[in-house]
C-alpha cells in the first residue's frame, strides 16, 4: 500500500514537472525569438540566425513531445476527469503559440524580408509586444494549474500587450505603404509584419478560453 | 434451525438488495459519477465496509425501531419487510428518489395499526424528526466542510494535477467510512424487525465473538452488498448531477457530510461521550442516505450563492418524502390483512 502511494505521488510529480517543463517552453521559445529577429534585422540570414531557427525548430520539438507525453499520462491515468478536456485544449493552444513562433522565425529565413533601417525599431518593438503576449499568456496558464486566483491579472496584461501590438502593427504597414518602396515588398513586410503579429491574437484567443475554463475550475 | 425462518427472511434480504441498490449509490456515486473511481474498485470497497459497519456498529439503530413497533411474529416481520421493498421499488421505478428508513417506518406504523399496538409517538416524533434534521444537519457540515476546502485551494497553491490525486485517495476514504456508516445506520432497516425471532447462536472466531444479532447483521450485509454490485450502477447514473452538476471535490464534500450525518446518528460511543458531558447528542435512528445526500448537495448549492439547483426536481424529491412513509404503511396494512386472511398465517399476537 505504502509503495502504491509513493509510486502515484512519484507519478504525480513526474506529470507535474512536464507541465512546468512545457510552460518554460513557451517562455524559451518567446525569448529566442525576440534574439532571432533582432539578429535577422542586424545580419540578414547570417550563420547565427541560422543557429537561433535551429534553437526555435529545438524547443519546438521538445514542446510537441512534451504535450504528447502529457496527453498521454492525463488519459492513460483517467486523471482530472472533469478538466481533463479544458487542460488539454489548453496545452494544444499553448502549442499552436510555440508552432507560430517556429513557422515566423522560419518564413524570415525563407522569404528574406529586406526591412529598412528605419522600420527596424518598430519591428524590434513589435517582437518584443508579441513575446511579452507569449510569455503573461504562459504565466497565466501556469497560474491556472497551481493559483487560479491570478490568472485574471496576467490574462489581463495579455489583452494589454495585444491591443499594443495591434497599434505597433498597423502603424508599422501605414508606414510602410507610404514609403516608395516597390508594391512587391510592401506586400512582403505587410504580410510578415501580420504574421508576427499573429502570435499574440493567438494568445489572446487562448487567453480567452483560459479564463472560461478557470470559472469552471473554482470548485 | 428452522427453515421457515430463512423464508420469511427473504423479504430482509430483498429490502437489504434494494438498500444496496439505492443508498450504496449515494455514498460512492457521486466519486463514479464524476469518474474519479471506477465502479469495481468503489463497490468492493463499500460492499466490505458495509458489511463491517453493519456487523460492529448496527446494534444502537435497530433498537429505536424495536422501540417503535416490536413486530412480535415471524410472518408480520416478513409483511413489513416486504412493504418496505416494494414501496422503495415502486418509488424507484416511478423515478423518486427515495429512503428506506421511510419506508421501514411506514411499514411499522402500518404494522401497528393493524395489529391494534400502541405507536410510541415520542418514538415517531423523534424518527420523523431527523428527516427534517438529517438534511438540515447535512447541509450545515457540507457548508462548513466546502467553505474550508475553497480557503485551502485558494490559498495551498496545489497543483492541479495534486490536488487530483488528494481528491481521489480522500474518495477512496470518505466511501469507506460512508459505507460503514450506512452498514452502521441503515441495517436497522433491513433487518431490524427479524432481531427478536432470530435463530443464532453466538459464534467465536479466534478471539472476536459474533453474537446472534451481528450474524444476522452480518447476512443483511451481504443482502445490501449484492445490492451494491447488482444494481446501484444504473441508479449512480442518474445521482448527483440531478440536484446540481459536481466536481470531483465537491463530491467528495458530500459524501463526508453525508457520511458524518450517517455515523452521528448511528455511533453509540459518540452518543454515550456527549451524554457523559451533559452535552444534547443525537438519537440513534436510522436516516436516509438520500436526505443526507440532498441536503449536502442544496448546502453546497446556497454556499456558491443559490445558483444551479434545480428547484423543480427538489419538490419531486421532498413529495417522494412524504408519499413513502404513507404508500409504505398502505402496502403493509393491506398485505397483512391478505397474509392473514387467505394464508391463515399468524402475523401479530
Amino acid at each position: 500500500m505504502f509503495q502504491i502511494k509513493i509510486s502515484l505521488f512519484a507519478q504525480t510529480k513526474a506529470l507535474e514537472n512536464k507541465i512546468d517543463m512545457f510552460h518554460d517552453k513557451i517562455i524559451d521559445v518567446a525569448m529566442t525569438f525576440k534574439k532571432a529577429i533582432a539578429v535577422f534585422l542586424r545580419e540578414q540570414r547570417s550563420l547565427e540566425y541560422k543557429k537561433l531557427c535551429k534553437q526555435i525548430k529545438n524547443i519546438e520539438h521538445d514542446a510537441d513531445n512534451l504535450r504528447r507525453d502529457i496527453e498521454n499520462q492525463l488519459y492513460s491515468q483517467n486523471l482530472i476527469p472533469d478538466l481533463r478536456a479544458d487542460v488539454l485544449e489548453l496545452v494544444e493552444n499553448l502549442d499552436s503559440i510555440i508552432n507560430r513562433f517556429d513557422e515566423v522565425a522560419y518564413k524570415f529565413y525563407i522569404e528574406r524580408p529586406e526591412f529598412p533601417e528605419e522600420y527596424h525599431s518598430r519591428m524590434k518593438e513589435l517582437c518584443e509586444q508579441v513575446s511579452d503576449c507569449a510569455e503573461n499568456m504562459a504565466i497565466a496558464s501556469r497560474a491556472f494549474f497551481r493559483d487560479f486566483s491570478t490568472v485574471r491579472d496576467y490574462s489581463q496584461k495579455v489583452y494589454f500587450i495585444e491591443s499594443e501590438s495591434d497599434l505597433t502593427s498597423g502603424k508599422m504597414k501605414e508606414a510602410i505603404f507610404d514609403s516608395e518602396m516597390p508594391l512587391a515588398n510592401k506586400l512582403q513586410l505587410s504580410g510578415i509584419i501580420s504574421e508576427v503579429a499573429d502570435i499574440a491574437d493567438i494568445a489572446e484567443d487562448c487567453v480567452d478560453e483560459l479564463l472560461i475554463f478557470t470559472v469552471k475550475r473554482d470548485i | 434451525m428452522d427453515l421457515s425462518y430463512f423464508i420469511f427472511l427473504s423479504s430482509g434480504l430483498f429490502l437489504g438488495w434494494s438498500l444496496g441498490a439505492n443508498d450504496a449509490a449515494n455514498v460512492f456515486g457521486t466519486a463514479v459519477g464524476t469518474k474519479m473511481l471506477r465502479f469495481k474498485t468503489a463497490a468492493t470497497i463499500a460492499s466490505i465496509c458495509i458489511i463491517l459497519g453493519a456487523v460492529f456498529g448496527g446494534s444502537g439503530t435497530s433498537r429505536t425501531l424495536v422501540e417503535l413497533g416490536s413486530v412480535n411474529e415471524l410472518a408480520g416481520a416478513f409483511m413489513v419487510a416486504l412493504s418496505a421493498a416494494l414501496a422503495v421499488y415502486w418509488m424507484v421505478n416511478n423515478g423518486t428518489p427515495v429512503s428506506t428508513t421511510q419506508a421501514i417506518v411506514g411499514s411499522i406504523v402500518g404494522w401497528n395499526f393493524y395489529s391494534n399496538h400502541h405507536t410510541d409517538t415520542t418514538i415517531l416524533a423523534k424518527i420523523v424528526s431527523t428527516w427534517i434534521i438529517c438534511p438540515v444537519l447535512s447541509g450545515i457540515i457540507a457548508i462548513c466542510i466546502y467553505l474550508i476546502i475553497k480557503q485551502y485551494i485558494k490559498h495551498s497553491q496545489m497543483h492541479i494535477i495534486h490536488q487530483d490525486l488528494y481528491t481521489r485517495l480522500g474518495l477512496i476514504a470518505a466511501c469507506a467510512f460512508g459505507a460503514y456508516a450506512l452498514g452502521a445506520n441503515n441495517i436497522a432497516n433491513v433487518m431490524g424487525v427479524f432481531v427478536d425471532a432470530a435463530p443464532f447462536h453466538e459464534v467465536t472466531i479466534g478471539y472476536m465473538k459474533l453474537s446472534g444479532t451481528q450474524i444476522l447483521f452480518f447476512i443483511g450485509g451481504l443482502a445490501i452488498s449484492s445490492g451494491v454490485f447488482t444494481y446501484s450502477q444504473k441508479i449512480i447514473k442518474t445521482i448527483g448531477n440531478d440536484v446540481m452538476s459536481m466536481s470531483p471535490i465537491i463530491a467528495w464534500i458530500v459524501v463526508v457530510a453525508q457520511s458524518l450525518v450517517l455515523f452521528l446518528f448511528a455511533s453509540e460511543s459518540i452518543k454515550n461521550f456527549l451524554e457523559g458531558y451533559n452535552i444534547p447528542s443525537l438519537p440513534l435512528v436510522p436516516v436516509s442516505s438520500s436526505q443526507a445526500v440532498i441536503g449536502a448537495v442544496i448546502g453546497i448549492g446556497i454556499a456558491k450563492g443559490g445558483r444551479g439547483i434545480r428547484w423543480s426536481l427538489l419538490s419531486k424529491v421532498s413529495l417522494g418524502w412524504i408519499t413513502t412513509p404513507i404508500v409504505s404503511a398502505l402496502i403493509c396494512f393491506i398485505f397483512l390483512f391478505v397474509l392473514e386472511n387467505v394464508f391463515n398465517l399468524i402475523v401479530y399476537h
